[in-house]
Parts: C-alpha cells; structure tokens; sequence
C-alpha cells in the first residue's frame, strides 16, 4: 500500500475506549490525531485547528454528530474536509441522515483498522482532488482576466482605427450584440470624396482577439482607399491580397461590400461567402436577395482573385439590408435555427420599412434569442444627396506651399483602361491645390462622371439608356465587363490645367475619348431631370461645375472650377 | 443468541494495536462500561435509555464482548419500540454479562503486563 | 475515432472520413489524418467523404483550406463529396465549391 502524507484527524466520540482505540489505529496509520469527546468540542476543535478529515460519532451528547457536520462543513467553506460517521446505526434511515447532514463516508462498529485505512486514504484522494479543482478554477480564473484585460486594450486600439467611420451617418442603422467582447463581425462605413458611401460587412473566422487582429489592417485599407476615391473593386483587390499575405491559411473573412450612390441612384455589390443581403425597393415591395457570388476575403492569391461587382438602381427610400450568419443561426431553447424562412416571414409581415429593424430584432428575441453566434445587422437608406453631409477632409500640410500655374496631359489607353483607375491620383494631384480643396467633392464627382462617360459611352460604346430599369442595368453593367475585357484600342485623355486668378485661380478640365460622340445638342436640350436613372452626368457635370462644355461632336468635355482668396 | 462473552480474535487484534495501551484500553472500558450500566439503571425516558444502550453496544462490539453487545441492541431495539414492560430484566441480564466479562478483561489485562 | 483516413492500394488516393460534427474541436485529428500518411509525402488526390458528417463550421472551412495548401495548393486536386443539404448549403454561400470539387 502506498504511504499517505500524514494527516490531521479529528476524532469526535464520546465513549472513552473508543475514543482511545481509534485514536491508537489512527495513529498507528500515521495520522496526527486531535480528539473531542462531543459535537461542540468537535466544532471548537476544528474551528481552531483545521484538521484534513474528520471521524464523527453519530450519538454524542451537548450536540450530536449531526449538528457538528454540519457546523463543520459550514466552516470549512469550499474546502472539502471529509467527514467519516462512526456508527452502529443499521437502519436505511439513520445512515441516510449521515449522508444528508454532509457525512461522507461511514465507519460501522466494531472498528476494522484496514476498513478505516482504506476509508481514510479514498477520502484523502478525494480532499486532494477538491483542493487541485479550486487551485486550476483560481488559475483559469486569473487567466480569463488577464485575457479580458488584453482583449480590452486590442478594442481600443481597434476603435480608434475604426474612428473615422461614419456608421453615425442618418442613413444607416446598425445592430452589434455584444457576444464577445470582441465580435468577429467588422462593420465599417466612410464616404468617397465624391460622397458615395462605402460599406463594408465582415465575419472573420473565430471570435475574439484572432478576428480583431485581422480586422485591424483590413479597416485601414478601407478607410485610406475609399477616402482617396478608389472604387470597390480596387479596395477589394486590396483587401484580399493583404489579407491572404498576413493571415494564416485557415483564416479569412467573409464580407458583403456596398457602393452607394446617392447622385447616381445606384448600389454596387460584392458578396463573398456572407449570407444573402437585401434590397428592399419601396415601389415595387420587393426584396432582392443579394447572394454571395465569391470566396471570402483572404483565400485566393491576387491572381485568381475575382473583383467582378453587380449594380442595382435604388430609389430614394429604398433600403439595403445585411446580415451575419448569426442572426440565421440563433438558436431556441430546442437548438433550431431561427432560419431563413422565419426571416422571410418577418419581411413579408412587415409594413412600415422603418419598423424592419426593430421587428426582425423582436422576432430574435420571442425566439428565445441565445445568440450562438455574433448577431450584426445594418440596414442602409438611399436618401437625397443634401440630406447627407460628408466630413470634410483633413489635409496634414502646412497650406504654405502650393503649386497654382502648371497644367499636364494624360492619355490612358486600352491596356491601362482595363486595369487602372486613374482618379485617386487625379484627385490627389488637384488636392494639392489649396483653392481646390473646399470643393473636393464636387471636383471628385464631376471628374468621376467625365472619366466613366469618356469610358463607357465614349470608349466602350455603352448606351446609357439601356440603364432604364433594374434588368437593364444588369444588362448594362455586364456588357461594360465584356467590352473591357475585350479592349484593344482606344483611349481617355484627361487634361488638367491650373492657373492664377486675381488672388485665386481657375482649374480647367478637359476629357477627351475616342469614341463615336453623342448628339450634344439633343442632351443638353433636355430638362435636368432628378428622377431618371439614366442620363444625369451631363446634368451633374452642368450642376457642379462651371461653363460645361461638349465638343469634337461630345467626344470632348471642358469644365471648369475656380475659386477665390483664401481667408 | 451467541455463546461467546469475549472473542479471542477481537482482543489480540486489541492488544497489536493498542500495543503498550492495551491495559490502559481495557481499563478505561471497564470504567466506562460502569458508568453506562448505571445509566441504564436510571433512565429518565425511552430515548434515553435507547441512546445509552446503543453507545454501550457500540464500545462493547469493539471490544468484543460480542454477548454484551447483542443484549444491547435487544435493548436498544426495545427502547425504540417504547415497549418498556419487564425492561428491568433484560437491564439485569445486561448487568449479569457485564458481571462475567468484568473478570475476563481483568484477567487479561494481568496477562498483558506480564509479558 | 471520428476522423478516418485511408490510402488507396496504389498509394494515389487519400480518403478522408468525417463523422459527426466537422468543427474545431476536430483541428487535431483532422491535420494528422494527411501529415502523417507516405511519411509526409501527399497523395496525388485526395477525398473529404462527409457522409456521415452532420455540421460544418467555418473552422471547418479552415481545415479545408489548409489541407488544399498542403496538397499543393492551386494545383491540388481535392474532392468533398457525399455532403447533406445543410453541409451542401454551407460549402454553397462560402462559394467554396469553386476551390474544391464538390458533389
């Protein structure tokens, strides 16, 4: 038999020999050996001594064996400090009394001193085991917080990456339930200098400090391109290849990607492995799903990465609705699955489009809303364009030095058509032109418009009309990816003049394609129409900036911006 | 019932345990034993007297007075019952065994200390 | 065991078996059914039978992808078959049936 580590035995009878003879086998086993001759001794005893295990005659007189149990373990707290009745009892009920007044263990009479041992050291085993499973509860406990404390300071870092967002912005609506203390769930919104709005949805692979870790250099990625004007695709191409760089290989992040345009009534969409999105058109009362077309960010390598978006004419009011996995898979009490169909049905019964949000929340929560998984929803409005207010820029030069005479000539041809978008660095190029900078947005939008009308209509030949309604639009956008694809020849070139003014100056824009040209005369003749989905650059281009002008039979556009003195 | 009044085997066990404490185990037993007879003797209630009888047939199974401890639990059972007619008798053949093992546990106690 | 690997006769084929749920808590298992077959060497094809599988998380995309990256890559040649609806459902919306062949 293996050798136990002594240990301190309370020995609690009130008939002397037994007390002596049970003190002797103890002894001889090892043990130190405290006695008390009845129940309120026995308390006083351990209260002072604190002895590991303790033998307890069941018939004592002042207090029982009963009553000083369970004083004992009330004492004893957490600790587990075995208690062994000593007992002639036989009767069921009398050895069931032991066990409720939280005895462990019985001994009957007459003693048997290898019975006791053997009793004394499965107790002991038991002890040890109690004590280990405070000791590793303790230890994991401090381990939890100093996790919580890491993920803590990871969040605020992470806010402030994620600060010069615009989720606050009046057309969006947002829910994030708060499973972990972080989510694996990333929503990000920002403005395009042209005041578009970015938004991104994304659902990491796990939860907690591995999502955000990931979420971090994504955010910056968004927020940097989208605020120099880069389109989706590019911050997508973006995106992916950081991701697929930086992350390990079983890590990545679906995401649902938004470009809306409040001036061009459109949404532009790139879903890649999130669950459907909607757009709810207010007319109509229908609800296109917006399925995922592509892998989630950060598998495909550069090469294979597919950036190819849809675009859907919106409405003012109409609304697009995104989701994460968790609200279809939060779970009731019989772990089924909210679903799909019971999303549906939420949809169809509802009847104000502003209460959606608040109802498909409501109908989480009759379900019995435990949230297996983090639950992200965003709903976002297409509003009049002067409804929203873009933030300013914020410029990080001194505003000393500043170049105001100088012009330059690009020519983009088939090859760099394909692949490139020059605006960003147009823009960034006029920015450096003080003068220029309070009407970034302006300069952005009309440079944006001349430039993809020089392209489509111009390059590629698109008819815009064909933009009439929402399978047109498909249509349109389709055949703007074949004909680009396909481009051999052809050309935009954009050039830009600046010049002083009195004490500001003037900028010049001219783009010039080498398409077949428009009937200039015609367009212009139309009214500036707010309502029609097609059509609107030109009546844009007029709006925003000065002296628009088309020549070479359209194939040229001129404009200009000026500005005064600065303050 | 048993014919035994004291097991051989239960007081050898006694005496490798106890060792040098084997005389003072059988002293103090004795006194105690006349301590609880004297109980029996002048009980106040049935529990009482089914109490004291289930102590002393405790202490005298482990110290193998296997007959001792067997009137006991009559006794006891008895008490229980609160059937405490003509309960003087079997009080008095407690006292009677109790009378005959007294000498036994003496005698053995000189064996002890003579060895 | 809920993770079974077998190698065909010739030693082209890898068949990989999942049962029950294909989650994180297979991470371990999963990676040594492949790394520790040829001694080390990957097969020219490999096969995920999830036919008795009855969940797949996107942990379980992570494995996915890792054994692709262990089997070479773009030029790996890996099929998942014998998925259930909700299995097939998944491997639909993370558009993974365009890395694996899935049936």
């Amino acid at each position: 038999m293996q050798s136990l580590e002594p240990l301190t035995i309370l020995i609690a009878e009130d008939s002397a020999a037994d007390r002596m003879l049970l003190s002797s086998i103890v002894r001889r086993q090892g043990h130190n050996v405290l006695t008390a001759a009845n129940g309120a001794e026995a308390v006083e005893t351990f209260r002072q001594q604190q002895p590991h295990l303790v033998l307890m005659d069941a018939m004592m007189p002042v207090m029982d064996g009963f009553e000083a149990a369970r004083q004992i373990k009330l004492l004893a707290g957490e600790t587990l400090v075995p208690i062994i009745f000593l007992t002639s009892l036989t009767e069921s009920e009398a050895l069931a009394r032991c066990l409720e007044a939280g005895g462990d263990d019985f001994l009957a009479k007459p003693y048997n001193p290898v019975i006791l041992a053997a009793k004394i050291k499965a107790m002991d085993r038991l002890r040890r085991l109690q004590a280990t499973v405070l000791q590793q509860r303790d230890l994991i406990g401090r381990h939890h917080d100093y996790l919580l404390n890491e993920q803590r300071v990871a969040k605020a870092v992470f806010d402030k990456v994620a600060h010069s967002g615009c989720l606050n912005a009046p057309n969006i609506r947002y829910l994030q339930s708060p499973y972990a203390l972080f989510n694996g769930d990333l929503l990000l919104a920002a403005f395009t200098p042209a005041g578009d709005m970015h938004v991104l949805l994304g659902d990491f692979t796990g939860h907690g400090l591995p999502a955000a870790v990931g979420a971090m250099p994504l955010a910056e990625v968004f927020y940097g391109m989208t605020a120099k004007g880069y389109g989706l695709s590019e911050t997508l191409r973006e995106m992916n290849a950081k991701l697929k760089r930086i992350l390990p290989v079983d890590m990545f992040c679906c995401a649902t990607l938004l470009c809306l345009s409040f001036q061009r009534r459109s949404v532009e969409v790139w879903n890649g492995g999130m669950p459907d999105g909607y757009l709810h058109s207010i007319a109509t009362g229908e609800r296109k799903p917006l399925t995922a077309r592509h892998l989630p960010l950060g598998v495909l390598s550069p090469q294979t990465f597919n950036d190819r978006t849809e675009v859907f004419p919106m409405a003012v009011g109409d609304r697009v609705f995104l989701l994460s996995d968790g609200v279809i898979d939060t779970c009731d009490g019989n772990e089924q699955l909210f679903g799909v169909d019971r999303l549906q049905q939420v949809f169809a019964a509802n009847r104000q489009p502003d209460a959606l949000f608040g109802e498909i929340k409501q109908a989480l929560r009759n379900f019995g809303g435990e949230a297996r998984d983090d639950v992200s929803m965003v709903e976002v409005s297409l509003l009049e364009a002067t409804q929203l207010t873009p933030p300013a820029l914020v410029y990080s030069d001194s505003g000393q030095s500043c170049p105001l005479d100088w012009s330059v000539n690009f020519e983009f041809r088939a090859e760099t058509l394909k692949r490139f978008n020059p605006l960003p660095y147009l823009l960034q190029l006029l920015l450096e032109v003080h003068g220029l900078r309070a009407q970034s947005g302006s300069l952005y939008s009309v440079l944006a418009e001349l430039y993809s009308n020089a392209l489509e209509h111009g390059v590629l030949g698109l008819d815009s009309s064909l933009k009439r309604d929402a399978s047109g639009f498909a249509r349109y956008y389709q055949l703007r990816n074949e004909r680009l694809e396909g481009l051999q020849d052809g050309f935009v070139r954009v050039h830009l003049q600046v010049t002083p003014e009195g004490k500001g100056g003037c900028l010049v824009v001219r783009v010039e394609d080498s398409g077949k040209g428009f009937d200039v005369a015609r367009v212009l003749e139309r009214p500036l129409d707010g309502v029609r989905l097609s059509g609107r650059g030109v009546s844009l281009v007029r709006q925003l900036g000065r002296n628009a002008s088309w020549s070479d039979e359209g194939r040229c556009a001129r404009v200009e911006f000026s500005w005064e003195a600065l303050a | 019932m048993a014919d035994t009044h004291l097991d051989p085997n239960v007081l050898s066990a006694l005496q490798e345990v106890m060792e040098d404490e084997y005389p003072e185990l059988l002293d103090t037993f004795i006194r105690d034993s006349e301590e609880r007879l004297k109980l029996l003797q002048n009980y106040a209630d049935a529990m009482q007297l089914r109490d004291a009888a289930h102590s002393f047939k405790g202490s005298s199974s482990n110290m193998g007075a296997i007959r001792l401890a067997e009137l006991c639990h009559e006794l006891e059972q008895r008490a229980n019952q609160k059937s405490l007619a003509g309960i003087e008798k079997l009080v008095g053949e407690i006292d009677g065994e109790f009378a005959i093992v007294r000498p036994l546990y003496e005698a053995e106690k000189q064996r002890s200390l003579s060895e | 065991m809920s993770v079974n690997a077998e190698v065909s006769q010739d030693g082209k084929k890898l068949t990989i078996s999942i049962k029950g749920r294909f989650d994180f808590a297979k991470h371990q298992e999963f990676r040594e059914s492949y790394e520790r077959h040829n001694g080390g060497k990957m097969p020219n094809s490999v096969v995920v039978d999830l036919k008795e599988a009855t969940y797949l998380d996107s942990s379980a995309l992570g494995m996915l992808l890792l054994l692709r990256d262990h089997a070479g890559g773009d030029n790996s040649d890996i099929r998942v078959v014998n998925s259930n609806s909700d299995v097939r459902k998944i491997l639909a919306i993370s558009n993974f049936d365009k890395l694996f062949n899935v049936t």
